[in-house]
């Protein structure tokens, strides 16, 4: 308790000298940062176990020999999203109403101190199902991971943390959460997560490795979101280096990246996902942060 | 002593026949004689493989309610039954070989199933899910070995312009070109519902 008190002291003090430097500002006009396109597909039950075996999943193959979710499925996200939702495939429970895919629009920029990362995204329509999270309508979280130690988080971003056993899937356990395999924070197999939610209006900085951990990271400063005419805006600010469980970006090199939106009250499994992603930090990649 | 004559006799008329057949002919002239043969070995030959044929047919296989009930409904899903190009794949098409060779020892071979319609080995909805597997298995094997002979009457690597796919399709078709793989290394269950109980190392 002591511990945890301690850390979070530091954390206000860090996040402090963060919020009070001058230099550390997100971008005045986001108009001018490159956006790029991601489309977040409803995934059903597609965990890792599915992902990698032959006769569930035909791209294992492929998968297998270290080629991208991207480099099959970039197109036809959308298509792959209006299968599932509809029941069509790998979704036993299908919720009528609810959207196949979301399109969001990814802006990244960074100032030496802080990386400023803008989700934007129209609203889906409700699907009018019975609300699995009553407090939050809407929640996003992204993940990061440095240099491909965690499998899958090179070729499929998120993935390499959904499980078939973790709670809300069909065979899954209550109280089981997202791990990765061989998850370890001391050896660097782990997944950065920040996750911003709506109704609580507040974020959090946490980590994926042998469990999915909430709280603890030191990089995360803040997240502000904000529903305008149907059209969510989401602006995490977070420092280029934090603690542990907190990736440390450096400029010229790239990391994996992917992400997830919540809609419609959803919990667990029954969000949007990104495919993998690459975020680079004055780097050539999917997602450019470029300095300010 | 009646008995003894009996069988005297039998075994003259064996010999007489024999004798009958290696006597050259003092009637027909040899003319006749190829005509008529060439006539009945025509008839023989078309009978035969009319009847060949006759086997050769969707409604030949599912005139047995095994492949009428179990695997033909799978296949009238899948895109070898009904598509945009109005082609169908049948039955016959990816389970009979098209050379006359391939197709006799396939036949020869398929004459064993008759063993198991008259015993019942896949004569119930569970006995046939039983052996799906087993089935399977056999025939995905048979495909291997052939390099997928039947699905190269229609599909070849040669003629395949991967640019026109989808980009799934065209990065799995140039890893399968690059690697020497045969169609049925992946397309195993295209056209029939795969085993529940099919492993890992089934699809490797």
């Amino acid at each position: 308790m002591m511990k945890k008190m301690m850390m979070t002291g530091v954390a206000s003090a860090v996040f402090a000298l963060a919020t009070g430097s001058a230099l550390a500002a997100a971008p005045a006009d986001w108009s001018k940062v490159a956006a790029t396109n991601v489309d977040l597909l409803y995934p059903g039950v597609s965990p890792v176990e599915w992902i990698m075996r032959g006769p569930s999943h035909g791209g294992a193959r492929v998968l297998k020999r270290g080629e991208s979710c991207t480099s099959c499925h970039s197109e036809e996200i959308g298509d792959m999203g209006r299968l599932i939702v509809s029941g069509g495939k790998i979704e036993p429970t299908p919720i009528p109403g609810k959207a196949a895919f979301i399109n969001a629009k990814v802006q990244a920029a960074h100032d030496g101190e802080n990386l400023y990362l803008r989700f934007t995204w129209k609203q889906p329509e409700a699907s009018g199902a019975p609300k699995m999270d009553e407090a939050n309508p809407v929640k996003i979280a992204y993940m990061l991971e440095d240099g491909g130690k965690v499998e899958l988080a090179e070729q499929g971003g998120c993935w390499g943390s959904c499980h078939g056993d973790a709670r809300t899937m069909p065979d899954g356990t209550d109280g089981k959460t997202k791990y990765v395999k061989d998850g370890s924070l001391a050896n660097g197999v782990y997944y950065d997560l920040n996750q911003w939610r709506s109704g609580e209006n507040k974020a959090y900085d946490g980590h994926v490795a042998d469990k999915r951990v909430m709280e603890g990271g030191q990089a995360l400063v803040a997240a502000e979101g904000k529903l305008e005419d149907g059209n969510w805006s989401v602006v995490f600010t977070r420092k280029l280096t934090g603690g542990e469980g907190d990736v440390a970006l450096k400029s010229g090199n790239t990391y994996n990246f992917g992400f997830a939106i919540h809609d419609d009250n959803a919990e667990g499994r029954f969000h949007h996902v990104s495919l993998g992603y690459s975020l680079g930090i004055d780097a050539d990649a999917d997602i450019v942060a470029k300095k300010q | 002593m009646a008995e003894q004559d009996s069988s005297n006799t039998g075994a003259r008329g064996l010999s007489g026949l024999i004798a009958a057949l290696r006597r050259p002919s003092v009637h027909y002239s040899l003319a006749s004689l190829l005509l008529v043969g060439f006539v009945a070995g025509i008839i023989f030959w078309g009978g035969f493989n009319t009847a060949l044929e006759l086997t050769n047919t969707e409604e030949f296989c599912i005139s047995c309610h095994e492949m009428r009930d179990n695997v033909y409904p799978e296949y009238k899903e899948t895109i070898h039954y009904s598509n945009r190009t109005g082609v169908r794949a049948t039955c016959p098409d990816c389970h009979v070989p098209k050379e006359w060779g391939y197709k006799m020892v396939r036949k020869i071979q398929a004459s064993r199933e008759l063993w198991g319609k008259m015993v019942g080995t896949i004569d119930t909805r569970e006995k046939f899910e039983a052996k799906r597997l087993t089935l399977a298995r056999s025939e995905w094997k048979r495909m291997k070995n052939s390099d997928s002979r039947e699905c190269r009457n229609c599909h070849n690597f040669d003629s395949m312009d991967t640019e026109k796919q989808k980009k799934r399709a065209s990065v799995q078709h140039e890893m399968a070109m690059e690697d020497n793989m045969t169609c049925i290394d992946c397309h195993k269950g295209i056209a029939h519902h795969l085993p529940e109980d099919m492993t890992d190392e089934d699809w490797d």
